[in-house]
């Protein structure tokens, strides 16, 4: 601005100001407390578990309200991956067939499809949980990362009943029930964590350029091609071993390979799998959660 | 639940204030405030904050159109706030009131500078967005919740909070059923559900109608009692001279007088009479917020739609009489429907 001068009134003196030192040694000397700054990690994620009940009073309304303004409701939360599944397995049961390799492919389909839907659901609204919230963020305090967490869990909870779905499809496909079934919720939670993770990280990046929101769609894209939705990863890299490496033991892939060794009695549990699992379900969420917690200081600018 | 957190000796803290005991309970250092708004093209898009819009028209000027634009809200503001002080904040349309209330309740981060607090601050405003596809009664829950309160005492609170606004089984609705003063009563209700140690309220005297303008402001004043210190931005000269003992003038973005608030209201008033006659102020000053003042006092039918230059031909008597509506009513200066 170039006239800065002109814009002020000509009346009243700027009063007199502390300086930065000055006001914080005032500050210190009266026990205030700094804010708009980031907190130290370990105070952020204590703000973050006293909000809890906030948490997940957000998460459960908002995946009650997604399927509210319509007349089947909550069905629909069932109907939609069924449908899915229904023109997914027109096209690459019949149409193209990329069954091979595998003997259950309805199940193996439906696992694909139910899963990664909600990866694909967490990663396109989660990256506008910051870019998407700013009346809520202009009105209220609380630890940012409450927003991208609350979309990862909005996604789950909603997800619950088809899971329960996934499983009654997996008994009329003839799967028969077995002690592996109890791996079932291990891998939806090992799912859900890795979902988070990447939630955290894309939740700060596209608040850093809102452009990246843009490219999150061709990402899920990509990633729903290459994660093995539809099609064997084992069976369609054979002979290409490094290739073969990356694509299953990415977190994605891994979070459907999980879910099909618990449920599906043809592919067996194999630990090292679970293991890889495991680590990114660690690795992802921490690193994700450090990596927004970084920003906490740029959210609500706009 | 505030009440009880409260520091010790914030009660009764009126009459040392001005001595050297006074305890602070707000230190604001040097900051700023830079919106980045995005899609700003030549004919400005709509945008939540009426002031960057007005700021971004002073900005945009003589520069290439580009996707972004930062846009400094706040510019170099200081001051210190004691506890059991009520301040209110005064200034034209786009003046940075409402973002500088947004930066000290720590809810916009200042690109510089330092914002200290004691206590919990909170917003009390019409502004709350809250989820509008939800019902009514989930978010009291959530509002009650991102407040701070527990779930025992949101729901002890709940009757009280949905009687106080007035909806009735509309509780029961999606949010997005309700009409615009509905929602804003709801909101209202909800943010006054707890007593911060430092209160923010955001013109939010212009609630609703007009039996609700009356009982929130009783509301206001009830919590103005319990609350330490209080912050209250408005275009009343009357409200503030009436609920502050102290006042800040913003003027875009900048502080420009901090004081008492008889003294600061009356320079504020009377630097805008001797503005007037004649456009007295050159230049894009004198431009920026002027169309929205015109807007204010259309809706109170003064129908003094030609200020400036017209105004310079007025007689004394009628000039004066223009002041006089300067300080009418809240609702002629605001833009309500």
């Amino acid at each position: 601005m170039a006239d800065r001068a002109a814009g002020r009134p000509a009346i009243g003196d700027p009063p007199p100001v502390l300086s930065s030192e000055e006001a914080a040694e005032l500050a210190r000397r009266h026990g205030l407390r700094q804010v708009g700054i980031r907190p130290t990690l370990r105070q952020y994620l204590a703000d973050t578990w006293q909000m809890r009940r906030f948490l997940l009073t957000l998460s459960s309304a908002e995946s009650y309200a997604k399927n509210q303004n319509n007349h089947l409701g909550q069905l629909w939360a069932v109907l939609n991956p069924l449908l899915l599944v229904a023109s997914y397995f027109f096209i690459f049961g019949f149409l193209i067939n990329t069954s091979k390799g595998v003997d259950n492919y309805l199940a193996f389909l439906a696992i694909g499809i139910f899963l990664f839907g909600s990866t694909a659901a967490s990663l396109t609204k989660g990256c506008r949980a910051i870019i998407g919230n700013l009346g809520l963020i202009r009105a209220l305090r609380f630890p940012r990362c409450v927003l991208p967490l609350s979309v990862s869990l909005t996604e789950f909870i909603s997800n619950v009943p088809a899971f329960g779905v996934l499983l009654v499809l997996m008994l009329v496909t003839g799967e028969p029930p077995s002690v592996a079934w109890l791996f079932f919720p291990v891998a939806l939670i090992i799912h859900s964590l890795v979902n988070t993770g990447m939630v955290l990280f894309a939740a700060r990046m596209v608040n850093g350029s809102r452009d990246l929101a843009n490219l999150v769609n061709m990402v899920v894209r990509l990633l729903r091609y290459v994660s093995g939705v539809f099609f064997s990863i084992d069976h369609y890299t054979q002979g290409h071993e490094a290739l073969a490496a990356v694509l299953s033991y990415q977190p994605f892939a891994l979070g459907l390979t999980l879910p099909r060794e618990a449920l599906l009695s043809e592919t067996a549990v194999h630990p090292l799998n679970w293991l890889v699992g495991l680590a990114w379900a660690i690795l992802l969420p921490v690193g994700g959660m450090i990596f927004f917690w970084r920003g906490e200081s740029t959210y609500g600018r706009g | 639940m505030a009440e009880v957190d409260r520091p010790v000796g914030s009660t009764g803290e009126q009459e040392q204030r001005g001595s050297e005991q006074a305890v602070p309970a707000v230190i604001v250092s040097h900051i700023d405030i830079v919106y980045r708004v995005f899609g700003a093209k030549r004919r400005g898009v709509a945008s939540s904050q009426a002031q960057s819009s007005v700021v971004r028209r002073a900005l945009n000027r003589g520069r290439p159109v580009s996707g972004t634009r930062d846009v400094r809200a706040i510019q170099d503001v200081s001051f210190v706030a004691d506890h059991g002080e009520s301040i209110g904040i005064i200034g034209r349309n786009g003046s940075g009131k409402s973002t500088l209330l947004r930066g000290v309740a720590g809810l916009l981060p200042p690109t510089k500078g330092e914002v200290y607090l004691n206590g919990t601050a909170s917003l009390l405003g019409v502004n709350a967005v809250l989820m509008s596809s939800l019902t009514g009664e989930r978010n009291v829950m959530i509002g009650g919740l991102a407040l701070g309160l527990t779930p025992a005492q949101v729901r002890d609170r709940y009757d009280e909070i949905v009687e106080f606004s007035g909806i009735g089984e509309f509780i029961n609705l999606p949010m997005s059923a309700y009409s615009s003063g509905m929602g804003a009563r709801l909101r209202f209700a909800i943010s006054t559900a707890a007593v911060p140690d430092v209160l923010m309220v955001d013109e939010a005297l212009a609630t609703g109608d007009a039996d609700f303008r009356a009982r929130s402001q009783k509301r206001i004043e009830q919590i103005r009692e319990q609350a330490g210190t209080v912050f209250l931005v408005s275009h009343s000269n009357k409200t503030i001279t009436q609920m502050c003992d102290r006042a800040l003038w913003l003027e875009r973005g900048r502080l420009v007088m901090d004081g008492p608030s008889e003294e600061v209201v009356e320079a504020y008033r009377e630097h805008f009479a001797s503005r007037r006659p004649g456009g007295a102020q050159p230049g894009r000053g004198g431009q920026i917020g002027r169309p929205r003042k015109t807007k204010g006092h259309k809706g109170g039918k003064s129908g003094k739609a030609g200020r400036g230059a017209e105004g310079g031909q007025k007689p004394a008597g009628e000039r004066e009489a223009a002041n006089q509506r300067e300080q009418l009513p809240e609702s002629a200066i605001r833009e309500w429907p």
